[in-house]
């Protein structure tokens, strides 16, 4: 169905190619995943497959490409193209353009179907598909990231396309909704859809995916049916409670570090917190899980002043987080977001970290950042300017403003999203580092495998309580 | 958070209009407004905005922007009065030597104020209404019935679209820099510099988002539609009565203008 001989290509503001020398041919019927390290070229790759690089970027392009025995720049475009190919792009939020999901996933359908009748059916049954059937008349900007990537991911089902391409589309999902979509992958394929699908982790896909290809540098480095690539478990699928090494959690003798008690927190009608009692001790390394939307967040939004509570105490050492200000919070508490692009700002590396530091009024801050930036080995790119940074240097940039600021507790919101394992790991490993240096490290998260290798106590969260807390034997410290 | 300009789903009459004909109403309740300088007149067409939005269920909206409103109303009757010299002097301010003319309040300028304020309102509101109880995909149909080019109808509905995604992204960026200690500068210079770490951000990942938004339309085959759905452009009686509203705000409006001219 799609022919590729040896595709290379290079971004009209790139130096190097992004691909090279790609030679690849997907049959009908087919479910492929590629995968690979950050930046390896595959969501060029998926540009590629989609015939966006051939008509939509410039840039330098050589070697073939067809698609249904026909070249595909001899497509008249995109625009011709979407009727065989549909792609759900990695950025969730930018792929909502309606504000309404019902007429988000009708806006693909209107130039295709004929009736209204046959729209509304074929919404109503993606949305069943994708499980956003109670979503459907929610505005995008109220939805979570899960959500709104199982949107993305209804559209681009609506249009009931022959070929599907998928990049990324799990990265904020947890693992129920995860598999429920690769369900629907797997029914698509029986139906003789032809899909491409983009993802780091892997495991989910063991006996749906014909074959797997892995990308190195720009290169197919390796490809071959997963059992043979990947004969072992795979990482963040294995999902924790299935096997776990767990005891339940007892708690400290000495004065803890944090106090929770009965904390209550309400947005509107939506009760976010309906009474979390907690105690975190000096130098645990805590992995904070639960499904989206059951209160991780709001949660860790308390430590630092961000929210405060409607009733009950949080403490954090002798302040009181209910009134005492932000700024003596955040001298205690950092909180890394989700996003690093959410912070970014200055000319470059060292200006960025400098920032916090000035706010808080810190001496001899060049020193500090140093010996932060060897930390997070970021050294010798104290000027580069942070935005071209890969994502796992920024997220480790984002991490290293933060301990600049020196906070005893530092809370990481989803620190592993976008990033490949390698990446995830080696932030970890800065984590479990810090714990041994004294650091008390929170980590909020719907990654199991992380949660359980690095975290030695987990503590779960369901609809705005806690539903568990473990001492983990597994993890690094225990 | 207060979200602006996002079409609230609704069942009424007005939601059910037809997207030309609401259209055809904004064009012109605020053409009307510009043109007429009657105070009555003006008054009759908020009247009728105001039982729009009661009958759409929407009068909440609606009043959540008067104090918004008072407060335009309140700067430009503020700027009319102090700039147009017009009329009998109402409290004079500097008084010339003469005693005779000097600077002060007018009753022309005051008159001005309102009128132009009243204008405001009518145009402000009945936009307002027109975009709150319009599904965006009726809009861009309605659009386009006016052979506005594809491309800017869209441009019109994702920047409507973001505003509410920008007002969280902004909320986001603002508690990133909290928890590094940053603290929004006091005086006017602190402030314009305590922006660059909120709008820098801001800016930046917007512009990231465009790409990906591009290529979405483009997969969808928005940018090549060119059959309307005529099924959605079906006339009912509700818009016919609204035609003949059109009419009579036209009457309206000749009655009371050419009455006075005569």
């Amino acid at each position: 169905m799609i022919n590729v001989s040896s595709l290379s290509y290079t971004y009209p503001v790139g130096h190097s190619p992004a691909i090279r020398d790609i030679s690849l041919s997907i049959d009908k019927g087919e479910l492929i995943l590629i995968t690979g390290h950050t930046a390896a070229g595959k969501t060029t790759l998926c540009y590629a497959l989609a015939g966006i690089l051939q008509h939509e970027f410039g840039g330098t392009l050589t070697g073939e490409m067809t698609f249904l025995n026909r070249p595909v720049s001899d497509y008249s475009g995109v625009s011709e193209l979407n009727q065989y190919i549909s792609m759900v792009f990695d950025d969730a939020d930018s792929q909502l353009i309606f504000t309404s999901v019902e007429e988000e996933l009708a806006s693909g359908l209107e130039t295709r179907m004929n009736s209204r009748v046959e729209i509304e059916e074929r919404i109503c049954h993606v949305m069943e598909l994708c499980d956003i059937t109670h979503l459907k008349e929610r505005p995008p900007y109220t939805l979570s990231g899960g959500q709104k990537q199982r949107v993305a991911i209804a559209a681009a089902l609506a249009m009931n396309t022959d070929v599907l391409i998928l990049d990324e589309p799990t990265s904020e999902l947890d693992v129920k909704a995860t598999g429920k979509i690769i369900e629907t992958l797997k029914n698509l394929k029986r139906e003789g859809k032809t899909i491409i699908i983009v993802d780091h982790s892997l495991e989910g896909y063991r006996y749906v995916a014909d074959r797997v290809i892995v990308m190195k540098e720009g290169m197919i480095s390796r490809t071959g049916s997963f059992n043979e690539l990947f004969p072992e478990v795979q990482g963040s699928m294995k999902a924790l409670y299935e096997a776990p090494d767990l005891i339940s959690y007892t708690e400290g003798q000495n004065d803890p570090l944090v106090l929770i008690s009965d904390l209550k927190k309400q947005y509107g009608d939506v009760f976010a917190l309906k009474g979390v009692s907690l105690k975190i001790y000096n130098g645990e390394f805590i992995a904070l899980l639960g499904e989206n939307g059951s209160g991780k967040t709001t949660l860790v939004k308390h430590f630092n002043g961000l929210l405060r509570p409607d009733s009950g105490t949080v403490r954090i050492g002798d302040l009181d987080a209910k009134s005492a200000s932000i700024i003596n919070l955040v001298k205690k508490t950092g909180l890394v977001f989700q996003n690093p692009d959410t912070m970014l700002f200055a000319d470059s590396v060292h200006e960025e970290i400098l920032f916090g530091l000035e706010n808080i009024g810190s001496p001899d801050p060049d020193s500090i950042i140093e010996d932060v930036l060897r930390m997070v080995d970021l050294i010798g790119k104290d000027n580069v300017y942070p935005r071209h940074l890969s994502r796992g240097e920024r997220q480790r940039l984002a991490v290293a403003c933060i301990l600049a600021m020196k906070p005893g507790i530092i809370i990481l919101d989803e620190p592993t999203t976008g990033l490949d394992e390698n990446e995830s790991d080696r932030l970890m490993e800065l984590m479990s580092d810090l714990q041994k240096k004294g650091h008390t490290i929170i980590m909020v998260t719907h990654n199991m495998r992380i949660a359980e290798e690095y975290a030695d106590r987990i503590i779960a969260m369901e609809d705005g309580r806690i539903i568990g807390d473990y001492k983990n034997l597994r993890g690094r410290a225990a | 958070m207060s979200e602006i300009l996002q079409y609230i789903p609704g069942d009424s009459f007005i939601h059910h209009l037809n997207p030309v004909i609401k259209i055809v109403l904004v064009i012109v309740f605020v053409g009307l407004a510009v043109l007429s300088s009657m105070i009555p007149f003006l008054l009759i067409l908020i009247v009728i905005l105001i039982i729009g939005a009661v009958l759409s269920g929407l009068i909440k909206e609606i009043i959540s922007q008067v104090p918004f409103l008072l407060l335009l109303s309140f700067f430009l009757v503020l700027l009319t009065s102090l700039t147009v010299q017009e009329g009998d002097m109402l409290l004079m301010l500097v008084p010339s030597p003469d005693g005779q003319t000097g600077f002060g309040i007018t009753e022309g300028g005051l008159l001005f104020g309102v009128i132009l304020s009243l204008r405001f309102i009518v145009m402000i509101t009945s936009f307002q209404l027109f975009i709150i109880a319009t599904k965006p995909s009726d809009l861009v149909t309605g659009l386009l019935v006016f052979r506005l080019p594809v491309d800017y109808v869209l441009m019109f509905l994702i920047a409507l679209r973001f505003i509410p995604s920008l007002q969280l992204e902004a909320k986001r960026i603002h508690e990133a820099q909290l928890c590094r200690g940053y603290n929004p500068g006091t005086g006017i210079t602190g402030k314009i510099r305590s922006l660059k770490p909120i709008m820098i951000p801001l800016v930046a990942n917007s512009l990231a988002k465009t790409q990906v938004l591009g290529l979405t339309l483009d997969m969808r085959g928005y940018r090549t539609k060119k059959k309307l759905n005529l099924h959605q452009l079906v006339f009912k009686t509700g818009d016919y009565l609204c035609l003949i509203l059109v009419v009579l705000t036209f009457g309206i409006f000749f009655t009371l203008h050419l009455g006075l001219f005569q």
